[in-house]
């Protein structure tokens, strides 16, 4: 599991003393940890803190790192529940977080409250730089700029709270823009990563290697699409992507023997790849959940889906316990999956299907703009 | 919890739900207004907040349960869900 944020302590762990015991003169940075930290940071890997300090204290130390972090929890409760808040307010997975303190009896709470997490010593971190669960495999732009992103985002969060009205009148009100546009080969690193990183957003869970992918970009039996967001508070890049196999394809989890699959509608069954089209690939970064990019993407795909001519509109996707958002994206727009008398169990594919006419299209979102739409 | 009953979960509901959205005018949805689409306008983002709670408050688990999520088709029929598997 690749991480995504450092949750840092401060105390004799990111400072080389104790903050509120130094008089004067606050502790400067631990130098071995700065150097992890920028490291980290140009890797894509952001940065967050939480520390048993005033919050003047991560004030103190953005500035003696000349990091911005993306998140700070201050206070004296239990680390655990500071972790806790932090994974949630950048929207991450439990175990997309590290956390590194330099107390034992800090590093056991956390492990066992958040078992999920990540949890290492200093001397551990110095050496963890080099895990595979540190180490992307590619650096796209997206990525580098991760750290000033949720800043944005946390600035966007802010302001949303303030703000009176629905979820799309506050879209409206940030500007944003949702645009949707075929994949060119450039955007094959990118898309790589969004196949490796997202979780929440994924139907298959798979990686998708670059060269694979740009296969997929050249090939004419398929269309694969990528969606950046904007808005005033900043550019998020490229945040999500589908791949359609426009028949009878030979790749993802759209063409395997799917336990209890079932056409949709059930008439269809004779003419497969031929009304139906079928998303073999469909994920999006968490970052860009609550901005109507997922309700774009979704309603784009059926009306281009219908407008091909097919009568049926499906998305194969695994059930796990962290892609509910986007099982509850589906549900909103629409898609249904043919129950089966057993549940299914985590790991299980499930077909989740949306009957399409050209009478009864869904509306794209005034905020976004794709090809083939005025 | 296992004494409530449907009308007093569904009371409950609308606090979680008005407080996930942060939308104090979602306090008067009916237990029949449709939360997917137009008027509540249920997203990931809101539905993952309204899931957490009811699975916190009530220990029903309603995603690991329901392969369509049915059950969040409006206040009522969720209320319905949780009283099931609490009693």
């Amino acid at each position: 599991m690749m991480v995504k944020c450092v949750i840092w302590d401060l105390d004799n762990t990111l400072l080389s003393g104790v903050y509120l015991e130094s008089g004067t003169q606050p502790p400067a940075a631990d130098p071995a940890m700065l150097a992890v930290l920028r490291q980290l940071r140009a890797r894509g890997i952001i940065h967050a803190i939480a520390t048993k300090n005033p919050a003047e204290a991560a004030r103190y130390a953005a500035r003696v790192t000349g990091m911005e972090f993306a998140a700070a929890e201050c206070g004296w409760g239990r680390k655990s529940d500071a972790v806790r808040r932090i994974i949630a307010e950048l929207g991450l997975a439990a175990d997309a977080a590290a956390f590194v303190d330099d107390d034992l009896y800090e590093r056991a709470e956390v492990s066992l409250a958040v078992p999920e997490a990540l949890v290492l010593s200093p001397e551990d971190m110095a050496d963890a730089v080099g895990w595979p669960e540190f180490s992307p495999a590619t650096v796209t732009a997206e990525a580098g700029r991760r750290g000033e992103m949720y800043a944005e985002r946390r600035r966007r969060q802010e302001e949303a709270r303030a703000f009176a009205g629905s979820r799309d009148e506050f879209l409206r009100y940030c500007g944003t823009r949702v645009t949707i546009a075929p994949a060119r080969e450039e955007d094959a690193p990118r898309l790589h990563e969004l196949s490796v990183r997202t979780h929440q957003f994924n139907t298959t869970g798979e990686a998708v290697a670059e060269a694979a992918l740009r296969a997929l970009i050249a090939s004419p039996a398929h269309e694969v699409t990528a969606v950046r967001v904007s808005d005033r508070f900043g550019d998020d890049g490229l945040v999500g992507a589908c791949i359609v196999d426009l028949g009878g394809g030979v790749w993802g989890h759209g063409v395997r023997g799917v336990p209890g699959e079932a056409e949709c509608p059930p008439e269809a069954s004779t003419e497969r790849g031929q009304g139906e089209w079928t998303v073999t690939l469909l994920m999006m970064s968490c970052r860009a959940m609550g901005r109507g990019v997922i309700e774009a993407l979704l309603a784009w795909l059926a009306r281009s889906a219908a407008r091909g001519g097919a009568h049926a509109l499906a998305v194969p996707c695994l059930v796990t316990p962290r892609n509910v958002p986007l099982r509850l994206a589906l549900a909103a727009a629409g898609f249904r999956a043919p129950e089966t008398p057993e549940l299914p169990s985590a790991e299980d594919v499930a077909r989740y299907c949306r009957a399409l006419s050209l009478t009864t299209l869904p509306a794209l979102p005034g905020w976004s703009s794709a090809p083939g739409e005025p | 919890v296992s004494r409530a009953g449907t009308q007093e979960i569904v009371g409950e509901l609308r606090e979680i739900l008005a407080r996930a959205t942060g939308r104090e005018e979602l306090l008067g949805t009916s237990d029949e207004t449709p939360l997917f689409g137009a008027g509540v306008g249920l997203d990931s983002l809101s539905g993952v907040m309204l899931l957490r709670e009811v699975r916190r408050r009530y220990g029903v688990d309603v995603a690991a349960e329901d392969l369509n999520l049915d059950a969040l088709a409006t206040l009522g029929t969720l209320a319905a869900f949780i009283k099931d598997r609490s009693s």
